[in-house]
């Protein structure tokens, strides 16, 4: 689509489409470039992409033209900066009474449009670089999937604005008056690079005009979690992967550099060498855990605030971040559930994350606390649920278990590892030189781990339904294996139900039942639950749905 | 697999307040057995030529290849035998005033609910090969992308009566549907 005429239709002002890029853009449009700092992060975003291939060329053309090769240095440079100008010089955005309108693109002219009223979010992002300029990265769900709008640098009082005109606060209007924080005793607002206009510590209850009500701050001692936390250490591990590419072409990383040092090595004592090489791995370990956990999490407040479509309603609003700030809106009327993760390793320290699941926001499950102790996740999480939520108390209820055929299901599930390994295993056999002994370890191995985890999760599986006045209010499903995982859905966000049998499950009589839902992950699963407690628990969350389907009550098998 | 003759639903075990659902009330139109067995068959038939003809060039073939051609050969009469009468059996689905109701599968079986008050989005398509058969899938879609329903394999005119029933039900009821 690169066709540089104006576009069919004819809006009521001259379209500024075919207008020479160069020209200043005429106000009474209404359109509004970037920041001008974009100039300064388009080049500098260009090198970053580019930097790896850029190196490799650089060391190729290196190679053989020697020196010569660093005239291509200012040539990249140029290059970054023309490429990097051309957002700046080609993205203009503008609100008007009904729609916010971005156009970009240069060759792919593309448009954008967001009615007002489907505006549901508008979240900040701040890297390192954008707070060393003061502008940061607005972004705009409109609840259409992957179509997010995106303002890649605008100053920090034009996000505000930006903010304030379409997420309209029903308490304070659209009066875009941004007080300073005072004081913020927490580590929290240091941190955050455009501090919250309310006072923190604001009266806990309702939030009234303009207040904010905290939900949860950071503690240091949450720190503790960050080394627990194994979904890091994957990354890293990931990490290490892609870098240990690099060490190959460093000259002290050969081969023969490393079979000498290993003799030498060798000759020493090897318990003692063991030791220090783990104490060495656990120590990076807890460096590189607790710096990430401080550059996610330095700063982290969230809180309630007034804001939303309709008088009353409040929005969850997270702000976090040591180097990359990020500020993230929930609209509270969209928050159908949370999700409670107690991950492998942090349930035994009593350790949590919880979630939001939201309808209308793109990826509908929203990080809101980092790991933090189990008590303050469960209290967010009733918190959020809403007001009568901790009488229901969905996050501690306790869960029905789905019985024996659920467990041996679980059991057969794991012991699959235990054949596919131990099939390889033996016919690693047929390979000379592999030891007889060979399969029986491999088998032991999986056959524990699959013993351990079909228990694990066969513990963790299991549903409730809480009841308020009779009414339901939560359908909650448990899961995992080693982490354990609480999904609590409102039953009024459930739109409709699958009961699943596979060949299997039939002859057992179990089922997997799936309450549909527009938010989160867009279903919420309660695995081999027996077939009649099943659609039970789904005729007691949605009453009358089933009701029509319902078969007479006694037949004969 | 569950013989011909059985009831296609296991009945819960003793439970206190027992919750079956009933079959929904209609089947999909008869010319949806032929449908699946040609689909089938085309789709199962490919690998097996494959192999058979791979089988009668290799000369010196180990057993398990013969293993494999038959196995494959079963599966293609499964595909076109069995499996047609059974899941036209299974098919069925129902709308209610205020709900949609299917019931799909043959080996896994699913079961769908859901209220009309939640529907988004009513569409019907037709392949080429469906327009042999002269039948017509519809798909009624509510805000969950786990929650789509299909009726597959109805009568073309009846499901073209269906979406216009339905689209003016859920017309008249306009709300988020979240």
């Amino acid at each position: 689509m690169s066709e540089p005429h104006p576009p069919p239709y004819a809006p009521p002002h001259p379209p500024p489409y075919d207008r020479p890029v160069d020209r200043p853009v005429d106000p009474d449009d209404g359109w509004t470039r970037l920041d001008k700092r974009m100039l300064v992060i388009g080049p500098v975003r260009v090198l970053g992409q580019f930097a790896f291939p850029l190196l490799l060329g650089f060391i190729g053309i290196g190679t053989q033209m020697g020196p010569w090769a660093l005239l291509f240095v200012p040539i990249a440079v140029v290059a970054a900066c023309v490429l990097g100008a051309i957002p700046w010089l080609t993205t203009y955005y503008r609100q008007t009474a009904t729609h916010f309108e971005v156009r970009r693109g240069l060759l792919n002219r593309t448009n954008q449009t967001a009615p007002l009223d489907r505006v549901r979010s508008v979240d900040q992002t701040a890297s390192l670089l954008h707070r060393v300029l003061g502008v940061t990265k607005v972004e705009i769900g409109t609840g259409v999937d992957d179509s997010r709008i995106t303002l890649d640098v605008v100053t920090a009082p034009e996000a505000h604005r930006l903010q304030v005109a379409l997420l309209p606060r029903t308490a304070e209007g659209a009066g875009p008056a941004p007080t300073p924080a005072v004081g913020g005793g927490e580590a929290a607002a240091d941190a955050s690079p455009y501090p919250p206009e309310a006072v923190p510590g604001a009266p806990v209850g309702v939030p009234g005009p303009g207040a904010e009500q905290v939900l949860a701050t950071l503690r240091w001692s949450w720190l503790r979690f960050a080394p627990l936390s194994l979904a890091r250490l994957a990354i890293v591990a990931g990490a290490f992967g892609a870098g240990s590419q690099f060490f190959d072409d460093l000259p002290i990383f050969d081969t023969e550099h490393a079979s000498a040092l290993w003799d030498w090595l060798g000759r020493q004592f090897l318990p003692l060498l063991l030791l220090v090489v783990a104490v060495v791995l656990l120590v990076l370990w807890l460096v590189i855990s607790l710096t990430g956990y401080v550059v996610q999490w330095a700063g982290f407040r969230l809180v309630r605030e007034p804001g939303g479509r309709r008088p009353g309603d409040t929005s969850l609003h997270l702000r976090a971040g040591l180097l990359t700030t990020r500020s993230v809106t929930v609209e509270e009327r969209r928050v159908r559930g949370v999700e409670l993760v107690e991950p492998a390793l942090m349930r035994f320290a009593d350790g949590a994350e919880l979630s939001t699941l939201a309808t209308g926001v793109e990826n509908g499950t929203t990080k809101v606390l980092p790991s933090c102790p189990l008590d303050v996740a469960v209290a967010v999480g009733h918190d959020v649920l809403g007001p009568d939520a901790a009488a229901a108390a969905p996050l501690t209820t306790p869960l029905v278990q789905h019985g024996p055929g659920a467990r041996r299901r679980a059991h057969v599930r794991w012991q699959w590892s235990t054949l596919i390994f131990g099939t390889a295993a033996l016919a690693a056999l047929l390979v000379d030189g592999t030891p007889g002994w060979a399969p029986v370890p491999v088998v032991v191995f999986f056959a524990v781990l699959g013993v351990a985890g079909a228990e694990s999760s066969y513990r963790n599986l299991g549903h409730a339904l809480t009841t308020l006045d009779g009414r339901p209010r939560h359908l909650v499903a448990g899961s995992g294996a080693f982490a354990r995982t609480r999904t609590v859905l409102e039953a009024e966000g459930v739109i409709g139900w699958v009961v699943e049998q596979s060949f299997f499950q039939r002859r057992t009589g179990l089922a997997d039942l799936v309450a549909t839902t527009a938010a989160g992950g867009e279903s919420v699963r309660v695995r081999d639950v027996d077939l009649g407690v099943g659609l039970r628990l789904a005729d007691a969350a949605t009453p009358g749905l089933l009701t029509p389907f319902r078969a007479a009550p006694a037949r004969a098998t | 697999m569950s013989t011909p003759t059985s009831p296609p639903r296991q009945d819960p075990p003793a439970d206190p307040t027992p919750v079956a659902l009933r079959l929904p009330a209609h089947q999909v139109s008869p010319r949806a057995r032929g449908y699946w067995r040609l689909t089938a068959a085309l789709a199962t038939s490919l690998p097996v030529i494959g192999l058979a003809v791979a089988w009668v060039l290799w000369g010196e073939r180990p057993w398990w290849f013969t293993l494999l051609l038959v196995a494959s050969v079963v599966v293609l009469l499964v595909e076109v035998v069995v499996m047609p009468p059974l899941r036209y059996r299974i098919h069925r689905w129902e709308v209610t005033g205020d709900a949609v109701h299917t019931r799909s599968g043959w080996l896994s079986i699913d079961e769908r609910v859901a209220p009309l008050s939640r529907v988004q989005t009513v569409d019907s398509s037709q392949g080429p090969i469906q327009r042999m058969f002269r039948l017509r899938s519809l798909t009624v879609t509510t805000a969950s992308a786990a929650g789509p329903i299909s009726i597959e394999c109805l009568d073309e005119q009846l499901a073209r009566e269906l979406v216009a029933d339905l689209t003016a039900i859920t017309s008249a009821t306009r709300d988020d549907a979240t």
